[in-house]
Formats: C-alpha cells, sequence, structure tokens
C-alpha cells in the first residue's frame, strides 16, 4: 500500500537550507564583511568572484550578472541583433533560452534534440539561413552539448556561438569545462544550480576581451565611466552581496559536484531496468543539476512517487515552441517530434548533495512497485 | 572635521534583526519571490497608499516595467527631463521608445511650461522624475497629460517618502516606479525596485513580465525577463519601510539647517524654491552654486565630501548622440550642470557637521557667518 502524501515529502526535490548549514558560519561572517564596508554595488567582493569563476571555467574573463536570464539577453543585445536576425537554439530548454532571443527583437529558431535530451547538430545546418546570426546550445541538465560539432558548424557559416550553460557549472566535455568553449557563455546560480546565490545571480564567460568590456559597460546603464554614458543600457548587476555569498562556496562546488554523480550513478544502477536513465556519454563530465529520467506512463509514474512522498518534477511538460508565447512563431506538434516526445517522458527525481541512500533506496522501491504492479 | 558623504555602515550598524529574518527566510527556502516579497510589495503598497506593488530587481526594471504596462513600444516618444540619471532614458529607450527631452526649472524639475510644445502626435508618454527626493509639480504635469490624452509614468526613483499635498509620489501616473538603490531613501543592500500601479489591468501585465512571462510554472502567456526582487533584500525593506519617515524627517530637519546656514551667501548660492504643500525628503541636497569646481576641491580638503550630480546632462552622453540634440537645446539644464553641488544632510551627520559645511562655504566665499 502506498503511503498517504503528507505535507513534508520524505523526499523533497530540494533541502538548500541543509547545504547552507554546511557552510553557514562562512557565509554569515562574509556577510557582515559585506554590511560593514558599507559597499553594496560591484565592490572588491564581485571582482575577487569573477576572477575566481573565470579560472574555474578556464575562461579568460568573467562578468557578474543579476540573473542567468539577463546574462543571455545581454550577450545576445551585445550582438546588436534586429528584428530580421535568427538565432539558433533548443525548443526543450528554460523559457530565458528563447526569450532572451526573443527580446533583442530577433527570431528564435529551434531545432530539435537528440536523445540525451541535447540539441541534435546534425540538425543545425538546415535551420541556418542568410539571417542567422548565433546558435545558443544549451547543456541540459548538466549534460554538455556536443560543443565539438557545434562549433565546427558555427565557425563554417562565421555564427556566433553562447553557451546557455546556466545548469552545467562544473560540466565538462573532453575535460574542458563548459562555459569555455563557446564565444560566450551563460550560467545562472538561482537557488536550484548547483552553485547558487541566495536569490537570483548569473554570470557571463568570455576569452574575448572586447565581449567582456562591453558586458562591464551594459550591465551597468551602458556607463563606462561615473559620468560617462556610451550607450542607453539596463541594470543588472550581480549584487556584492550575492557575490561574496558564491565565492565562499566556489571551493565547496567540486566537492558537491562530486556527491551529486555518485548519486546520480547509484540512482542509475537502482533504476535502469525500469526507465532509461541518464547513463554519461563518452568524454563527457556531467554536474547533474537535475537528475532526469524518461519513463513510459511518466504521469502516473509521478503521481505514484508524489503519493509516496517522494517529491517528482516535470522540467518542463510544454515545449517552449508550444507555448502561447511562441504562437506568433507559427510552429506546431509536429515540427520537433523528439522533443515532444521527450516532453511526455520526461521526470526529474530529488536528487541534491545531503540526499541519502535511504532516500534513493525510497524512490527506487517506488519506481520499482510502480512497474511491476 | 570630516563629513562623510557614505552612511551605509552606520546605517546598518546593527544587523542583528535583520539576521533573525533571513534565518526564516533560509529554512524556508523561498528564495524566488514567494512570502517574503509578497509581504513586502503589501507593506509598500499600503504605505504610499497604492492598490499594487510589484518588487523588482533594480528601479530601471521598475521604469522599463511601467512603461511596457502603458503598451509604449517602437515608434513612440516619450518625453522626459535630460538632468536625471541615465537609467531614465535607458529605460525608455529598452522600451523601444524614443526619449524626447524638456528642459529643468529652477528647482532642478521638469519645466511644465515646456511640456506642451514637446508633444507631437507620436508622443506616448511623459515620464516626470521626482528628482533628488523632491517632487515635481506632477499636478500640472497630469494636467498637460490629460488635456493631450497621454499618459504619465513618474520616476519616483529617488524620492519614496515625497509627497505633494499628502499624497505620495508614485501614486498620481498610471504606472510608477521606486528604487531601493543603497543610496535611495529606502534602501536594500544591492539592488531592489518597485513598480507600483491602481490598474489592475497593468499588474497582471506586470506580475507575468516580471516573472519570464509565466502564468503559471509550465505556462509562458508572453516573453518576459527575470526582474524579480530579491527576498533578501525585501526582507531589508521591509523592515527599512518601519523608519523611512524618521529618516526622511531627520534629512528634512538637516536640509532647513543648511538651507538657513547658507541663504545669506545670495550672491553665490542659489537654494531651490521650497514650495509649501510638497513634503521633500531630500535623496539629494542640492543647491546651485559660483566656482562649482573650485568650490568642490575647497570644501573636499576641510573634509567635506561633496558630489555633482551630474556634470553631463544626458543630451550630450555620447549615448544620445543618434538622438540629435546639441549645446544649447536645453540651456537651463546646462547651466545647472555647472553649479550643482550635492551636500552631505544624511540622516547620520551632526549639527556640527552641518555647521562645518556651511562655515567652509563661507570661507571660501570670503563671507563671514
Amino acid at each position: 500500500m502506498a503511503k498517504r502524501a503528507s505535507d513534508t515529502p520524505v523526499v523533497p526535490y530540494a533541502a538548500l537550507a541543509e547545504l547552507t548549514s554546511v557552510v553557514k558560519s562562512e557565509l554569515m561572517g562574509v556577510f557582515e564583511d559585506v554590511l560593514d564596508s558599507g559597499q553594496y554595488i560591484m565592490g572588491q567582493e564581485l571582482e575577487a568572484f569573477e576572477r575566481e569563476f573565470a579560472a574555474y571555467c578556464g575562461s579568460s574573463y568573467a562578468v557578474g550578472i543579476a540573473n542567468g536570464t539577463c546574462a543571455l539577453h545581454l550577450v545576445l543585445r551585445g550582438l546588436g541583433l534586429s528584428h530580421r536576425d535568427e538565432v539558433i537554439t533548443a525548443p526543450n530548454s528554460f523559457i530565458a533560452s528563447a526569450s532572451s532571443i526573443a527580446l533583442t527583437g530577433a527570431t528564435p529558431v529551434f531545432v530539435d534534440i537528440q536523445p540525451d535530451l541535447n540539441m541534435d547538430p546534425d540538425l543545425i545546418e538546415a535551420a541556418i539561413t542568410p539571417r542567422t546570426k548565433a546558435i545558443v546550445p544549451v547543456h541540459l541538465t548538466g549534460r554538455p552539448a556536443r560543443m565539438n560539432e557545434i562549433l565546427d558548424i558555427a565557425g563554417r557559416h562565421g555564427l556566433f556561438v553562447l553557451e546557455d550553460s546556466a545548469q552545467a557549472v562544473g560540466s565538462s566535455l573532453e575535460g574542458r569545462r563548459t562555459g569555455s568553449w563557446g564565444d560566450a557563455a551563460c550560467f545562472s546560480m538561482h537557488p536550484l544550480k548547483n552553485l547558487h546565490s541566495f536569490g537570483d545571480g548569473g554570470m557571463i564567460t568570455t576569452d574575448d576581451e572586447a565581449v567582456r568590456d562591453r558586458m562591464m559597460v551594459a550591465r551597468n546603464h551602458g556607463l563606462s565611466a561615473r559620468d560617462r554614458c556610451d550607450y542607453w543600457s539596463f541594470n543588472c548587476r550581480l549584487d556584492e552581496l550575492q557575490a561574496a555569498l558564491l565565492r565562499v562556496q566556489l571551493p565547496y562546488l567540486d566537492a558537491w559536484t562530486q556527491e551529486r554523480r555518485e548519486l546520480a550513478f547509484r540512482y542509475n544502477d537502482l533504476l535502469r531496468q525500469y526507465v532509461d536513465v541518464p547513463e554519461e556519454g563518452p568524454g563527457e563530465f556531467c554536474s547533474y543539476q537535475t537528475y532526469m529520467v524518461q519513463a513510459d506512463r511518466r504521469d502516473g509514474l509521478q503521481a505514484h512517487l508524489i503519493s509516496g512522498g517522494v517529491q517528482a518534477l516535470v522540467h518542463y511538460p510544454t515545449p517552449l515552441h508550444l507555448q502561447p508565447a511562441a504562437k506568433e512563431l507559427g510552429y506546431t506538434a509536429a515540427d520537433f517530434p523528439m522533443a515532444v516526445e521527450a516532453a511526455g517522458r520526461i521526470l526529474s527525481l530529488p536528487l541534491y548533495p545531503g540526499l541519502s541512500h535511504g532516500q534513493q533506496d525510497r524512490v527506487a522501491e517506488l519506481v520499482a512497485r510502480f512497474y511491476r504492479d | 572635521m570630516r563629513v562623510p558623504y557614505a552612511y551605509l555602515s552606520e546605517q546598518f550598524a546593527d544587523i542583528e534583526p535583520y539576521i533573525d529574518d533571513l534565518r526564516g527566510l533560509v529554512a524556508s527556502g523561498e528564495f524566488t519571490i514567494g512570502p517574503y516579497v509578497e509581504a513586502f510589495e503589501r507593506k509598500f503598497a499600503d504605505h504610499i497608499g497604492v492598490k499594487h506593488a510589484i518588487g523588482t530587481n533594480t528601479g530601471t526594471d521598475a521604469l522599463i516595467l511601467a512603461l511596457k504596462a502603458i503598451g509604449v513600444g517602437p515608434g513612440d516618444e516619450v518625453i522626459t527631463v535630460p538632468n536625471t540619471f541615465i537609467a531614465t532614458v535607458g529605460a525608455i529607450v529598452a522600451a523601444g521608445a524614443t526619449p524626447v527631452f524638456v528642459d529643468s526649472d529652477e528647482r532642478y524639475q521638469i519645466d511644465v511650461s515646456l511640456i506642451a510644445e514637446a508633444i507631437t502626435p507620436r508622443t506616448r508618454a511623459i515620464v516626470p522624475v521626482h528628482w533628488a527626493g523632491c517632487p515635481s509639480d506632477i499636478e500640472s504635469v497630469l494636467e498637460i497629460a490629460d488635456r493631450h490624452g497621454i499618459a504619465v509614468v513618474e520616476d519616483a526613483c529617488p524620492s519614496v517618502g515625497a509627497q505633494v499635498n499628502g499624497r505620495s509620489v508614485g501614486t498620481f501616473g498610471r504606472v510608477n516606479g521606486f528604487s531601493m538603490h543603497p543610496l535611495k531613501p529606502l534602501n536594500v543592500w544591492g539592488d531592489g525596485g518597485i513598480v507600483v500601479t491602481n490598474d489592475d489591468e497593468a499588474a497582471k501585465f506586470l506580475h507575468l513580465y516580471r516573472n519570464h512571462g509565466l502564468s503559471d510554472r509550465d505556462h509562458i502567456d508572453i516573453w518576459g525577463v527575470n526582474a524579480r526582487l530579491q527576498p533578501v533584500q525585501a526582507i531589508v525593506a521591509s523592515r527599512q519601510l518601519d523608519v523611512v519617515d524618521e529618516i526622511a524627517d531627520v534629512r528634512i530637519r538637516n536640509a532647513r539647517r543648511l538651507d538657513q546656514g547658507l541663504r545669506d551667501l545670495k550672491e553665490y548660492v542659489k537654494i531651490p524654491e521650497r514650495p509649501s504643500g510638497y513634503r521633500e525628503v531630500y535623496q539629494l541636497y542640492q543647491v546651485g552654486v559660483a566656482r562649482r569646481d573650485e568650490l568642490v576641491s575647497y570644501i573636499e580638503a576641510q573634509g567635506i565630501e561633496a558630489k555633482v550630480h551630474y556634470p553631463i546632462p544626458l543630451h550630450l552622453q555620447q549615448a544620445a548622440m543618434s538622438l540629435g540634440y546639441k549645446r544649447g537645446d536645453f540651456p537651463v539644464c546646462e547651466r545647472q550642470a555647472n553649479e550643482i553641488i550635492t551636500l552631505p544632510a544624511h540622516q547620520h551627520i551632526t549639527t556640527e557637521q552641518i555647521d562645518h559645511v556651511i562655515g567652509a562655504i563661507h570661507s571660501f566665499y570670503g563671507a563671514n557667518l
């Protein structure tokens, strides 16, 4: 008999407060330091975090941004896109991958995905037109997209590559970190990300000094100096306070990633006979920001897990091209069959540092029972 | 004697009460909008007397969202002033519209006598700025806007607490924006903003657009942005809101003392008119002075930190080049850019420090106190 759902799940989807407690005294320390400094906007903590984050990713530069969405928007805007331009991305991502394109005035053009849920490089060239200006591959769930092929295609067509690395801090491909492959990359530090702020946060990485310089000005009203406004722009600075809190956590990130990976591999072993599990592909080092399986009778399985006290979620049930916001782009469900099929099968299971083997076993037991009965 | 311009570390010397609230936040895990942001929004709306308040990531975002909410877009013109912080104009451009400037008056506010001639068939909105924590002549702005059937969006970014005849700024226009940047009257520990309105339709749009266009977790009605107020900042703002009026009272007192102390220097120091019925909260205490740059260096040598907000009017910035303005187009604002000085008048300076400022300025002009 399945247990009734209670207010507190046995296996919650995330356990932010528990993880935070590990580094709490350090967090509280820098918190007070920043407050005492009286420097709440773009101070030394932000500069130091930018240096450390760039080094972590193996990029020359990093620029702190208010959130991952703003980061994508600013980089794309910096390309000078207009309503005549097109930018290619994947339809099975978080909204921001497409909205950041649409908000520059350009048209998001989707290409379908491969079985690992990332953009299928074999479909990109068919989507390229004379109007295409950039490709935004998404490293979904922390699995690196096929950057070698994507960069090759982009190089041949002279396209800018912006990695949407929002979910992929700490991931790598062939030993090279995500965020260091494209012309620029964007990260999110939303609370559900592996490296997170206590609110929203984002980052842009690049090896291109010109991109870095432009982003430093673009995030701060277009100001190149206190009294000099080069162009009209936005305010999307990363708060000094969040930068300081992120700095505290960065040294722990690799250990947290390792723990996520061990738990993910353990899930894989427990669940492989029932559902399609996210096996790591050759050359991939996945950070498992989301542990996403693909399951038959997904809705039934999700309901079964939830009634058993396991918070299982779907990221996301409706692909971007079928959202009301995408209506004027004129896509139909037939356009991206892989993405549409995946949307009906994907299920995200709780995975985070501190998740116990007992909790994992509980999840596995419920999955096994669902498919046995 | 030192008279510093900055005061944040004093203002937030005791953070214990905030830490208690923050513990609650961390335990709740509600880092994306959530109850802390919503509670602050309700409290703020009640405080200034408006139906809806929606927290935003920055004051700039508040203005962008306000303009979008009233339907400003490409092809539209929006009237504002050239003597404001860049964000006023940045927001108009971000909404896709063309900024059209009108000159400032002797209170550093929009000169309402010049608005009508700047209106064209393409004018969609007027954005008066309540500059420096002082209300603009918002009642006249509304009258002109009504006559021409165009909307008013108040840039109340620097002016939480300012009032006209007992009514808060930010409650006059259709949709209006505030900033909570650290140097604003209601300030937080980083960036923050609020957009307010009495219009239910606009409020609905603002909620959607601020959070990716999401009508619920899985439905995207429109392409939106992430412009959410951070819960950490909502907690700070909520506590600050309890004391914002007291802080304003101290600043008002300090400003009066400066006004009185400088009044005899008529030849050198222009104190703007202080209209009755206006509650000016002095986010900046700004006056016009002769030989401004020399005065700034002179009092700096005496430990007094003064600033200039701002030395270059926006129509003369690089960013404005494509708008086609030139020096001479806004003579009052251009003259003021060479005269204005911002003196410390914040809640953490003492009367002795104020008198030191008054004394230093007198001695610069060779006048006796």
